[in-house]
């Protein structure tokens, strides 16, 4: 097989984000570090949204629900069953999965706004049910009690190495699994689906079964990408993971970065989560919500400007230094 | 062109953050202590509040205050001016996961020699759980959640009387009513938000109720940022309990208050867990149709005028100028913690954690700001001279009722209805 | 018996509220297929502007509602033409994202400049007035403001079902090339219908400073369900969005007090996915 443009920069990032580890103090306890596993998880979250909402045309803004339920994976296989987060993932997974099929299957007939809007009220209903629903915590949620350092606990105390390799392990399975779809008939079915669902029909392509494939997909990831947040936090709790806020964010990344592209999820975070956490490190004494001021006005500004995000922008300046040659390459 | 000039603006800005940083540091030493609060979200008001105190705490500490007669007011700094304290704020927007990662932030990049936080019990917890991984210390003055001194933490320090504490001295309040007033406080409903600080509250109360028998006849969680409570108050009118116990902060303790007088019902007695109710700018919004509701406190500027009179003047001179508003009861809190950390470190020479550690955990403090006037932790990390009062709001003035070694005035019971009002 | 009479009064009359804060939204959407998210923050600014009217000034929010909806119709207008316009067919989501941005950006400027404390007017002319029906007690300021919902609501149906401005609207909601061949200026009804939207929810959220303390996080919730209102009524449609909100309304109050207070935002977003997944595009939609 030969490596075109996109394999180059594809393995070229994996080698640089495999090497930034063995540099001592970059990653290890840093604040750096903290940023760098962020990207990555935020990514990958992203990544997983764009799946069904980029690739599949169905903007879901539901996505923390799937999240949440991962998390809540780990998080009772730690804290309520003493056991490790390796069985509580896979099965939060699964359950994440199967409850996005029993919600999609219905909400699939709804277009435009009214799917967003049903999907807002997915998260309320959840969020609200999970606050009383005592056998996974409640409101008080689960708190992680303090386990020995190491991978068979998936917990780190003083240093952010391991939890950087694992958010890597994600981003990695997530946009290896993007990268599959786009090359397969899965990836092709997706986008007949998003361009006309009667033309696609017509070709033979069964698009109830496709959406809902690729929604299991999304979901089953998003909860993986939930189940590593929980155990990065020690905690979870309702408003937490299963939030409007934390469900706008997958969008916000993905939207950023550049919808329905393949790098647009991890340019989306690269760019957003740092400004997220530097800002409210080091500007939020300039007085309360000045790093959320900050947030919403970018927000904006790239909507007005430049839809497609950083894609966009990349490509428009890619096309113009050569010379309009390889459009089709930046675009997908 | 024009983002060239915001960036340049961007630089200028930081720049002066510099300057002003570098002209700040004098001779003496830094030490930093984190104040980790919710700074923007929905419990904002009370985290501003907390971070004035803590400010306010570390003027006293570093300025000369020889008119202030408390441990270390009188001179500049610590040990003799080696040492000063630089309180670096940080924001968690009310989020457990911003809570922990701004922990490690300040712990492993800024160099905190503690953090005072988090106000919310469920960010306190990841943020505590962070300084307990990393051995360092953590004082936490008001979240009153009962199982933050139940984990069995080392590095972990709470000021504020528990709800567990608060529940039982609510209970103790009715039950010398019943005997000695005839009250004939029977029936009791609870009203609470269904979060971690409201429902621990509850199950705090349900607690202390079983021990005199009180029949709780209603119990209505709500959704904290309701947009009415409309059948949250129908459901207790119609239960008509004889007295209520509200968990409520800031706003929905307004909402609730107003509603209770739009429907024209009151229990007899209502006493409140702390926020909503002892927030003075609340008290000051609801005007009259506050008054008659009881709360527990540790800190009212009627107590402050008889038991603490230092710590008025702590709050005329650097707290009200900040905040413009007297203290309140939790925030007054996160200054007592640094306080005794400070005094902490000056007995152990220095920061050095583990030294300071030991200090902390076997010594008793003075603590003008304190009710009790001193603050000692048990092996648990709860200070056990943690002391609650129960006082009775009228006029916007809080009126001690209870224990009887504080009270300063009778209390009106039962609560004037809302039309003879 | 009572309880139950009460239960149904406030039913109703939290009901009329939704709806009113849904009237402006409901129409942009209509016309635009355009979600402003920003609505609970334009709600929570017109409530700024009659608190501190009320508190600055001594002016009774029973008069400056008036000016607090002149002033969201402005910002309505501007957002219209600064940020909808621009991002209006970019992509599919654009406007609807643009204008999170914005809400963001609203909601926090507040924050930083008004605090987060929570305000409310006391000694106002409504001020905790009631009176009694049937055992039931009727909170005067909700009344108003519900009188003021079916005013409002009455007053845009008959603007757009009976005047020519009304009919031009309706062209561009259906058409806007159509409407354009037409000789309608659309660039100008859809900055007008995003004035008018905005000047409804000003008007709630002046009328509610009558009763309701503000601060920056209010619109959160009004305006989630405003969302939930606007979709369960149907596309645009002004009657679908009265009876939609009073459903609402009913559904919050009878599960709040019969079945359990925690669960009444369960059920209104509960029946709001029932119905439209009986009925897609909402009870009234077409």
């Amino acid at each position: 097989m030969r490596m075109n443009k996109r394999d180059k920069l594809w393995y070229g990032f994996i080698a640089a984000a495999l090497a930034l580890p063995c540099i001592p103090g970059v990653i290890e306890g840093s604040f750096f570090g903290h940023v760098a596993t962020m990207v990555l998880l935020y990514a990958a979250m992203a990544q997983s949204w764009n799946i069904i909402s980029g690739y599949g045309g169905q903007v879901s803004f539901g996505h923390s629900v799937f999240f949440g339920i991962g998390a809540y994976g780990a998080a009772l296989a730690v804290v309520t069953f003493e056991s490790l987060p390796w069985y509580g993932a896979p099965l939060g997974m699964l359950a994440a999965a199967l409850v996005s099929v029993l919600i999609s299957y219905p909400c699939f007939r709804l277009k435009g706004h009214y799917f967003a809007i049903a999907t807002f009220a997915i998260v309320e209903i959840f969020n609200r049910l999970f606050m009383i629903w005592d056998a996974v915590g409640g409101a008080l949620g689960l708190d992680y009690p303090i386990l020995p350092d190491g991978w068979k606990n998936f917990s780190w105390s003083d240093t952010k190495t391991g939890y950087y390799i694992g958010a890597l392990a994600i981003f990695l399975l997530v946009f290896g699994i993007v990268r599959w779809i786009e090359k397969n008939r899965m990836g092709y079915y997706l986008l007949a689906v998003r361009e006309g669902q009667e033309t696609a029909e017509s070709l033979g392509v069964n698009s109830a079964v496709v959406k809902l494939g690729a929604m299991a997909l999304s979901a089953a990831l998003a909860a993986l990408c939930g189940a590593f947040f929980a155990q990065y936090n020690y905690r979870v709790d309702p408003p937490m993971v299963m939030s409007l806020d934390m469900s706008m964010k997958f969008v916000l990344i993905t939207i950023l970065g550049g919808l329905g592209t393949f790098w647009g999820p991890f340019l989306g975070a690269l760019v957003l989560i740092p400004l997220q956490e530097y800002t409210r490190a080091y500007l939020s004494h300039l007085g309360a919500g000045i790093d959320l001021i900050i947030f919403g006005l970018i927000i904006i500004v790239v909507m007005i400007k430049e839809p497609r995000g950083i894609m966009g922008l990349l490509g428009y300046f890619g096309r113009k230094a050569a010379g309009a040659a390889e459009e089709e390459g930046e675009d997908r | 062109m024009k983002l060239s000039k915001r960036t340049a603006v961007f630089v200028m800005l930081i720049l002066c953050s510099a300057l002003f940083a570098s002209s700040a540091a004098f001779a003496a030493e830094e030490i930093k202590i984190g104040a980790l609060f919710p700074l923007t979200g929905p419990a904002a008001v009370s985290g501003q509040n907390c971070v004035n105190s803590v400010l306010a705490a570390a003027d006293v500490i570093n300025q000369k205050n020889p008119d202030i007669n408390a441990p270390l007011a009188a001179g500049e700094g610590l040990l003799g001016g080696k040492y000063v304290i630089k309180v670096v704020a940080a924001d968690h927007q009310g989020k457990p996961d911003v809570a922990k990662s701004e922990a490690e932030r300040l712990y492993n990049q800024e160099k905190v020699f503690a953090i005072i936080g988090c106000y919310n019990s469920s960010a306190t917890k990841p943020a505590s759980a962070v300084a307990e991984r990393a051995k360092k210390i953590f004082m936490c003055g008001c979240s009153s959640s009962a199982a933050l001194t139940e984990r069995g933490y080392k590095y972990f320090f709470r000021h504020a009387p528990t709800d567990a504490i608060e529940s039982v001295e609510f209970v103790d309040y009715i039950e010398y009513l019943n005997k000695e007033k005839n009250a004939g406080v029977k029936t009791l409903g609870l009203i609470y938000e269904n979060t971690e600080f409201g429902k621990h509250a509850a199950e705090e109360a349900r607690k202390a109720a079983k021990k005199i028998d009180l029949k709780i006849v209603a119990d209505v969680p709500f959704n904290n940022g309701a947009t009415n409570l409309n059948s949250e108050v129908q459901k207790l009118k119609s239960a008509n309990p004889d007295a209520v116990f509200g968990a409520a902060l800031g706003g929905d303790y307004s909402l609730w208050v107003r509603t209770m007088k739009q429907v024209n019902w009151l229990p007899k007695i209502a006493i409140n867990y702390c926020t909503g109710y002892q927030n003075p700018a609340v008290q000051k919004e609801l005007a009259g149709d506050g008054n008659y509701f009881m709360g527990g406190m540790g800190y009212s500027p009627e107590l402050a005028k008889l038991f603490m009179p230092e710590a008025i003047k702590i709050q005329d001179k650097y707290y009200t100028p900040r905040s413009s508003q007297p203290f309140d009861s939790d925030s007054i809190q996160e200054a007592v913690m640094l306080m005794v950390i400070a005094q902490a470190i000056e007995k152990a020479g220095g920061p050095d954690t583990e030294k300071v550690l030991k200090i902390i955990q076997t010594e008793e403090f003075t603590s003008v700001m304190s009710l009790s006037g001193t603050v000692k932790f048990g092996p648990d990390g709860q200070n056990v001279n943690a002391l609650s009062v129960i006082t009775q709001i009228e006029n916007q003035k809080y009126n001690t009722v209870f224990p009887l070694k504080y009270k300063d005035t009778e209390p009106v019971y039962p609560m004037v209805p809302w039309d003879k009002r | 018996m009572s309880d139950f009479l009460q239960v149904l009064i406030d039913g109703i009359l939290s009901g009329l509220l939704y709806a009113l804060v849904a009237a402006g939204l409901s129409m942009i959407w209509g016309v635009m297929d355009v979600i402003n998210f920003a609505h609970g923050e334009f709600l929570m600014v017109a409530m700024y502007i009659c608190y501190w009217m009320g508190f600055m000034l001594g002016l009774d929010p029973i008069f400056t509602w008036i000016a607090s909806g002149i002033f969201l119709f402005i910002l309505g207008g501007l957002t219209y033409k600064w940020i909808i316009k621009r991002s209006l067919g970019k992509a599919a989501m654009a406007p609807l994202l643009a204008t999170f941005g914005l809400s963001m950006l609203l909601k926090n400027f507040c924050m930083n400049r008004f605090s987060p404390n929570f305000r409310l007017l006391s000694g106002t002319l409504l001020d905790g007035k009631t009176f009694e029906v049937g055992g039931a007690i009727v909170s005067v300021p909700q009344l108003v403001t519900g009188i003021f919902a079916l005013v409002i609501l009455a007053a845009l149906y008959w603007l757009i079902k009976k005047t020519r401005l009304g009919w031009a609207i309706q062209a561009t909601a259906m058409d806007k090339e159509a409407a354009e061949l037409m000789g309608i200026d659309t660039e100008k009804i859809y900055l007008l219908v995003f004035g008018i939207g905005g000047a409804c929810v000003g008007v709630a959220g002046g009328l509610m400073t009558t009763y309701l303390a503000v601060h920056p996080e209010v619109g959160g919730l009004f305006s989630l369900i405003a969302f939930v209102v606007v979709a369960l009524g149907g596309f645009g449609s002004i009657t679908g969005a009265l009876f939609a909100a009073l459903l609402i309304g009913l559904v919050e109050s009878f599960t709040g007090f019969y079945v359990a207070a925690v669960l009444k935002y369960v059920a209104v977003f509960a029946i709001y996915l029932i119905v439209i997944l009986v009925r897609p595009k909402g009870l009234f939609g077409w």
